[in-house]
């Protein structure tokens, strides 16, 4: 197989297709001035190829020869000529188009672009605009934070007297106080970027503003119907305190803390049966504190409840008590705290002497 | 421009002429045959005194031109062949050029073989295919092509060996490959 593969590869040259002869074949054919190999190849392509055999025949006889070169060249010269300028003025022409089309596109580019970052602008612009206000606020806020949070805890007693007004319905209206007094000052304080934001702003500024002045003017009408209603309370808070001085000294630092605390609302106490949700809302802040780890603030709360109101509340309030204290480490008044809460019998009762068991 | 064009095959120029209006890829294809064109063409010159070289070439140019835009060419060179008897034998009809059919089976049979040049297998196939057909064929053109392709003998050679002179040999190769061309093409067939 391999030894006739040259020979079988030499089958296939029979119909393998070879060019013309070209300008300088021709005559070195006519002269034997060819190699071998190119000959052959010359003959191949002489069989198949009329144009050429005639060629060659003519160019054979000696008398055709000399004008042969001459009018070779005349014609090669006529045809460069009569491409030459179409071709010239073609490429012209195809280069001025693709300039001009390189410009519309520029043009087109350009118009785009800056529609693309008008759009843009806008949209940020939007986006800023309707980001920025709450973000200053919050800035602003920061540092009035912690008086914001005390205002709300203290305005809370003022309005939740309120017999008619459901407490849930008023207590949002006492938070939302707070944020409506922070943000005037952050409108003023701050140099918004735009009037309509200012406006609104104010305006609903001026909104909570009247909400909150209908609801103390009420809760002012309120406080004097029961000012008979604190007395009674009163009694009752001294009754506690005449409890609390005989503890250790320690005992007494926590109450003095308290004082500066309790008196804004002692003159707002509320009998029992109605204060059922301010009890709970001063629970949760409580445990709030507790939560927050800020122990001696939960101790007031919880010591203002204890005071102020009576049922489960003043039970929870005793055992949250004790177990601030003994997470402050005051293991004598944590246990006395407990004690009370065992002998108060509630439901609290069972968890409170394990906690006394496990002391 | 003029550079890469001429490195070009003929189809791709007649492609690019008929398909992008080209005058440059036919004018590279014009100067590519012109010199046979002319040689062509100067015994007619000679024969006829009142053909005037000026006039008949940029004619025979203009013919052609319009020809390529409108004509199947498989073969240049027979095209222009064709052509250039057609305007010298009567210059006033326009003959079109129509390819033969033996001319068709040969082309298909060279694309054929071109096609398997990078192809062992069809390479493979092609061969034996053409050697059956060789076979096939009568003995004294069996002998005539086994000894001009495939022994590498010259013109000369041959006609010495067979006392024929060149132009009876180069018709005889001529039809004894056409021939072959023919068996081969029916092969698919009788297979």
């Amino acid at each position: 197989m391999l030894s006739s593969k040259p020979n079988n590869d030499r089958v296939l040259k029979i119909f393998s297709a070879i060019r013309c002869l070209n300008r300088d074949q021709l005559p070195r054919y006519l002269d034997g001035r060819l190699t071998d190999v190119e000959k052959h190849l010359v003959e191949q392509h002489l069989t198949d190829c009329d144009l050429c055999y005639d060629a060659l025949q003519a160019l054979e006889k000696e008398e055709n020869t000399e004008n042969y070169q001459d009018l070779t060249n005349k014609l090669q010269r006529y045809v460069h000529n009569s491409i030459q300028p179409v071709s010239h003025v073609q490429k012209v022409a195809q280069y001025t188009r693709k300039e001009k089309n390189k410009e519309h596109m520029l043009t087109y580019f350009w118009v785009i672009a800056f529609i693309g970052l008008g759009i843009g602008g806008i949209y940020v612009l939007r986006g800023h605009m309707r980001n920025q206000p709450p973000v200053r606020v919050m800035a602003a806020g920061l540092p009035t934070k912690d008086s914001a949070r005390s205002e709300a805890v203290v305005t809370a007693p003022v309005v939740i007297p309120d017999d008619h007004h459901p407490a849930p319905a008023a207590l949002p209206a006492s938070h939302k106080e707070a944020p409506a007094t922070t943000k005037p000052i952050a409108a003023t304080t701050s140099t918004p970027d735009s009037v309509a934001i200012k406006k609104a702003a104010a305006l609903k500024a001026l909104q909570r503003k009247a909400a909150a002045d209908s609801i103390r003017k009420h809760t002012l009408l309120q406080k004097q119907q029961d000012s008979l209603k604190k007395v009674a309370a009163d009694k009752a808070r001294e009754k506690e305190e005449e409890k609390k001085p005989d503890p250790k000294p320690e005992t007494k630092a926590a109450p003095k803390e308290d004082k500066p605390a309790p008196p804004p609302d002692t003159p707002r106490k509320e009998s029992p049966s109605t204060a059922v949700n301010s009890d709970e809302y001063l629970y949760k802040a409580a445990m709030v504190y507790q939560q927050q780890g800020n122990l001696s603030e939960a101790i007031d709360r919880y010591k203002r409840i204890e005071s102020v109101s009576s049922g489960k509340y003043v039970e929870m309030a005793r055992y949250q008590l004790a177990i601030c204290y003994r997470s402050k480490g005051q293991m004598g008044k944590a246990r006395r705290m407990f004690k009370e809460v065992v002998r108060m019998d509630g439901s609290m009762k069972n968890a409170a002497q394990q906690a006394l068991d496990s002391m | 421009m003029q550079q890469q064009l001429t490195n070009l095959s003929d189809k791709e120029l007649i492609s690019r002429a008929r398909k992008q209006n080209d005058r440059e890829a036919e004018g590279v294809l014009m100067d590519r045959y012109s010199h046979l064109l002319v040689a062509v063409t100067i015994p007619h010159l000679k024969n006829n005194a009142n053909l005037d070289p000026n006039i008949v070439f940029p004619s025979l140019l203009q013919r052609l031109s319009a020809s390529l835009k409108t004509q199947t060419i498989y073969k240049v060179n027979e095209w222009i062949s064709h052509i250039q008897k057609g305007y010298l034998g009567k210059p006033e009809k326009n003959t079109p050029f129509y390819p033969s059919r033996d001319g068709r089976d040969l082309l298909h049979i060279e694309n054929t073989v071109d096609k398997a040049a990078t192809n062992i297998i069809d390479r493979q196939d092609l061969i034996v295919r053409l050697e059956q057909a060789l076979q096939r064929l009568n003995t004294e053109d069996n002998h005539l092509i086994t000894q001009f392709y495939l022994e590498n003998k010259s013109f000369a050679d041959l006609s010495a060996s067979t006392g024929l002179t060149r132009e009876r040999l180069r018709s005889q190769l001529k039809a004894a490959k056409g021939k072959l061309a023919k068996l081969f093409m029916n092969q698919g067939y009788v297979k």
